[in-house]
């Protein structure tokens, strides 16, 4: 890996019901350049383009013509979704999204230690893939290692967000997109996988995007800050510019990068 | 899991028990010969055949009750329940099976094979290519029976006594029948020598019966319909209609469904078809063999119905009236 | 033979045959959870294929091979259809089934092929053990043998990488994506091995029953899921394996009931009405029980 931008957005604009009474720019001119390691928080009021900027990294919808994307020097612009698997991982707000309700945890688990790589009449799953799958399943220190031949749909929402964040990192990909995966967890659960995506993270040394709602979060994990509205990049704080900051600081931030006045009472509530 | 395999054993000891009583009696008892029949489908033609063969065997002494147990079973269009009811009566090792049209009597030959149960196939139109026997003229080893199968010509013949200057002909059949596919390219060539031409229109099912015959309405002069369980049997009744409201003349090929309200045509008669396989069993009954009765064809009798014609505003001539063998009345 | 012997011979050679058109419905009704109509003429395609081969002198194996090859074939057309051309699951299968029909005439050269003159896979068997060809012991060491041959093969590829990611695009097709397999291909090779499986029964059933007939496929789709429903209300199957034998298993009850009702001289017209009942009474009763005993009942499934 040359250069330690991992993951470069140039010129990235994506419009909605293009033509028609409903169109709606998502993305204005993102330009992103990501480090190596770089643990980022997006937060931003909704419609701001958190999502959307995701589902353009993933690979979900193409971004406008002159977009580029390069994750880890490959250009990923014209790669569908499933190829472009091979790099990022992704674990999504719903937990029922990211795993096969009536496969068992090991099955899941087969399913994504693949990620990327081709698929082939191997059998899926073995002794040591199974030590594999304890082992990454252990520290989550929810029981799930001794019940690799539960059905994932009996599992709880906070364990089956917990199996998702397992399979977005076994497999250990070059990107980690987080659209707020801890967003729909009781308040335990939500923070033992908020602390389990921190120690993942460090571990393997993933670079990781993570978008939420929630103020304090953002400024609690990671080692950089964006603030997205409507569609641009409004706030990139570095971690020395982070640290230190409250919420009200965050807020004066934004108003003055952005022009407008901060009113977005959701943001504000949740922090 | 569990569950499963406790209704599949309670299944089959349910079975086991009832089979004692309900079915003891097919045992075949020394006096009472057991035949068993197989139909396709229902419709006039096949139900005169089936009653043919119980007729004739009367006659000839086999009568139902005193001497003989006639099982018979319809399998309503369905290919799937034909194996199984040949299936079934090949375990009851009947005296005879009778085997009523192509596809039945295909089930029954394949079921049988092996055995020596004596099987007489009717209202086959060609049983060479069915491989039901080697020839015309000989009986397999096992099988024997009655054609339907008729020339074309008497057909057209017929047509042009009553609509002498009719041009173009139509044809209504179900291509996936293999009777009637093969008896509408015969009529082609048949009416090619006499300089008509035939335009044709097919239904695969009973559903598209009533559109096929519609197609053929300001395409030709007047319709034929082949010996199809499709058109000429089930569906019969929406070409009538077809015809009488347009007034195209419809004739047919057989005598149930001209009965129903067709011009006329040449018939086989499949009462008589029936009497032959009657007689045919009632042979080997007494004890001559199988092998040795060759297959046969069926005489053709001509028809026309005048008061039907009239409905799909057709006047017979009288002279063709004079010639032919049947009229039918109202 | 005694009839009660004889009817469960024969229902468990039937179970065995049709379990295979079961087993092709179930992967791509419940494993892919695409509703695939192609069935019907898939059947009647590998009844064609087998029949013409061996008419034209090919060895009967060979050409149930070829069969084979042919409703594969068609089952893939259907997940094209599908997945490239984004025609919806049910009109892709009602689609080829309608062209099947066509093609199988053209492939028939006219409605039917006759076997009866000609040496089928029965007719081989029977010569290897001695035994008479239309016997039902032949029938059932015949369809026995390839069932095995498949249940085993199947068993082993749905715990494959590729028949994980089969099943998983069943359940969690954004998923899939997001892992990395290609759910276009999954989908496709999922509708392809069903209608191989398809063709497979109906290439047997065409020598069994001594002739390939273009409307010998009718009615096989509602066979299949009949047989697939019963199965699964029966045996509540979890795990790949025991999903399979309920396959065959529900098949097997439901020739059952038909060859009972056949026998007793029950006309096949309410033969129909009386498995629909059949199948109904099997479905409502744990429901009905869960009512008396007031336990919570999910709600209804679309299919």
């Amino acid at each position: 890996m040359s250069a330690e931008n991992l993951l470069q957005l140039k010129k990235i604009n994506k419009v909605f019901s293009r033509g028609t009474v409903d169109e709606v720019k998502a993305l204005n001119n993102i330009n992103l350049e990501v480090k190596a390691e770089d643990y980022i928080t997006v937060i931003g009021s909704n419609g701001a383009g958190k999502t959307t900027m995701l589902n353009v990294v993933g690979g979900v919808f193409p971004p406008e013509r002159g977009g580029k994307i390069v994750v880890a020097d490959v250009n990923v612009t014209g790669l569908s979704e499933y190829k472009r698997a091979a790099y990022v991982g992704r674990v999504y707000q719903d937990p029922n999204i990211g795993t096969a309700a009536k496969m068992t945890i090991e099955e899941n688990l087969a399913m994504a230690v693949l990620r990327g790589k081709s698929r082939g009449l191997r059998a899926a799953s073995n002794k040591q893939l199974r030590e594999e799958f304890r082992e990454a399943l252990a520290p989550l220190k929810l029981g799930l290692e001794n019940r690799l031949n539960a059905l994932v749909g009996t599992l709880s929402s906070g364990q089956r967000q917990a199996v998702a964040l397992v399979m977005a990192t076994i497999s250990r990909p070059s990107l980690l997109l987080l659209d707020e995966h801890s967003a729909n967890l009781d308040p335990r659960t939500a923070q033992i996988v908020l602390e389990l995506t921190e120690m993942i993270v460090k571990r393997e040394k993933i670079t990781t995007l993570m978008v939420t709602h929630n103020m304090e979060l953002a400024l609690r994990y990671g080692n950089r800050l964006i603030m997205m509205h409507e569609g641009r990049i409004v706030v990139d704080l570095n971690h020395e510019q982070r640290t230190g900051l409250t919420i009200n600081d965050l807020i004066t931030a934004f108003e003055r990068a952005s022009g407008s006045k901060f009113n977005e009472d959701e943001l504000l509530l949740r922090g | 899991m569990k569950k499963g395999i406790i209704v599949m054993l309670g299944l089959c000891l349910i079975l086991l028990a009832a089979s004692l009583p309900v079915f003891s009696g097919c045992d075949n008892n020394e006096e009472m010969y057991t035949v068993c029949i197989t139909q396709i489908a229902t419709h006039p033609d096949l139900d005169n055949n089936r009653q043919g063969i119980i007729d004739g065997m009367a006659e000839m002494g086999y009568i139902e009750g005193e001497n003989v147990e006639f099982v018979v079973r319809n399998a309503e269009g369905d290919m799937t329940s034909a194996a199984s009811i040949a299936e079934y009566f090949v375990s009851l090792n009947p005296d005879i099976i009778q085997a009523i049209t192509t596809p039945t009597a295909q089930t029954v030959v394949a079921a049988a094979e092996g055995t020596d149960i004596p099987i007489i196939f009717s209202s086959v139109t060609d049983p060479v290519t069915a491989g039901l026997v080697p020839s015309w003229t000989e009986a397999g080893a096992t099988v024997t029976g009655v054609s339907d199968w008729f020339e074309m010509t008497p057909q057209v013949e017929l047509i042009l006594s009553v609509l002498p200057d009719v041009q173009i002909l139509g044809i209504a059949y179900n291509a996936g029948e293999v009777n009637a596919a093969v008896q509408a390219a015969e009529f082609k060539s048949a009416a090619a020598d006499f300089g008509l031409t035939v335009v044709e229109a097919t239904a695969a099912s009973t559903a598209d019966v009533y559109a096929a015959g519609m197609s053929l309405v300001g395409r030709c002069d007047a319709v034929w319909i082949p010996t199809c369980n499709t058109v000429g049997g089930v569906g019969i009744e929406a070409i009538i209609q077809v015809g009488e409201e347009n007034s195209l003349p419809v004739f047919g090929s057989a005598s149930g469904m001209i009965s129903t309200g067709l011009v006329g045509g040449c018939s086989v008669d499949y009462y008589w078809v029936g009497l032959q396989a009657g007689y045919m069993a009632a042979r080997i009954l007494d004890g001559e063999d199988i092998a040795g009765i060759a297959p046969i064809k069926a005489a053709v009798s001509t028809i026309l119905y005048p008061a039907s014609a009239t409905r799909m505003g057709v006047t017979i001539p009288q002279a063709a009236l004079d010639s032919v063998d049947i009229i039918m009345t109202d | 033979m005694d009839v009660a012997g004889s009817i469960l011979s024969f229902s468990f050679y039937e179970g065995l045959v049709f379990g295979l058109v079961a087993i092709g419905v179930y992967l791509t009704l419940r494993v892919l959870a695409f509703p695939d109509l192609t069935v019907d003429g898939s059947y009647t395609l590998g009844g064609a294929v087998a029949a013409v081969l061996i008419v034209a002198g090919v060895n009967p194996f060979l050409a149930t091979l070829a069969a084979i090859g042919a409703g594969f074939c068609a089952g893939l057309l259907t997940g094209i259809l599908n997945t490239k051309l984004r025609i919806p699951a049910l009109l892709a299968g009602i689609l080829m089934m309608v062209g099947l029909y066509s093609i199988n005439l053209r492939i028939m050269s006219g409605a039917n092929v006759s076997l009866l003159r000609e040496v089928t896979s029965f007719d081989i068997i029977a010569n290897l053990f001695g035994m008479r060809g239309g016997s039902i012991a032949v029938s059932i060491i015949l369809a026995l043998a390839i069932a095995a041959v498949v249940f085993f093969a199947l068993n082993w590829f749905l715990r494959t990488e590729i028949g994980l990611s089969l099943r998983a695009t069943g359940d969690n097709e954004q998923m899939v994506r997001s892992l990395g397999g290609d759910t276009d291909k999954n989908v496709m090779l999922g509708c392809a091995v069903s209608n191989g499986l398809v063709a497979l029964a109906g290439a047997i059933v065409s020598q069994g029953q001594g002739f390939a007939d273009v409307g010998m496929g009718i009615g096989m789709i509602v066979m299949g899921l009949a047989s697939v429903i019963i199965g699964e209300a029966l045996f509540r199957p979890k795990g790949v394996t025991w999903l399979l034998v309920a396959a065959v298993g529900g098949a097997f009850v439901y020739r059952l009931f038909i060859t009972i009702a056949l026998r007793m001289g029950m006309a096949p017209g309410d033969l129909k009405l009386i498995t629909a009942v059949l199948v109904v009474i099997a479905l409502a009763i744990p429901y009905i029980r869960k009512k008396a005993r007031r336990e919570w009942i999910p709600p209804a499934v679309r299919w």
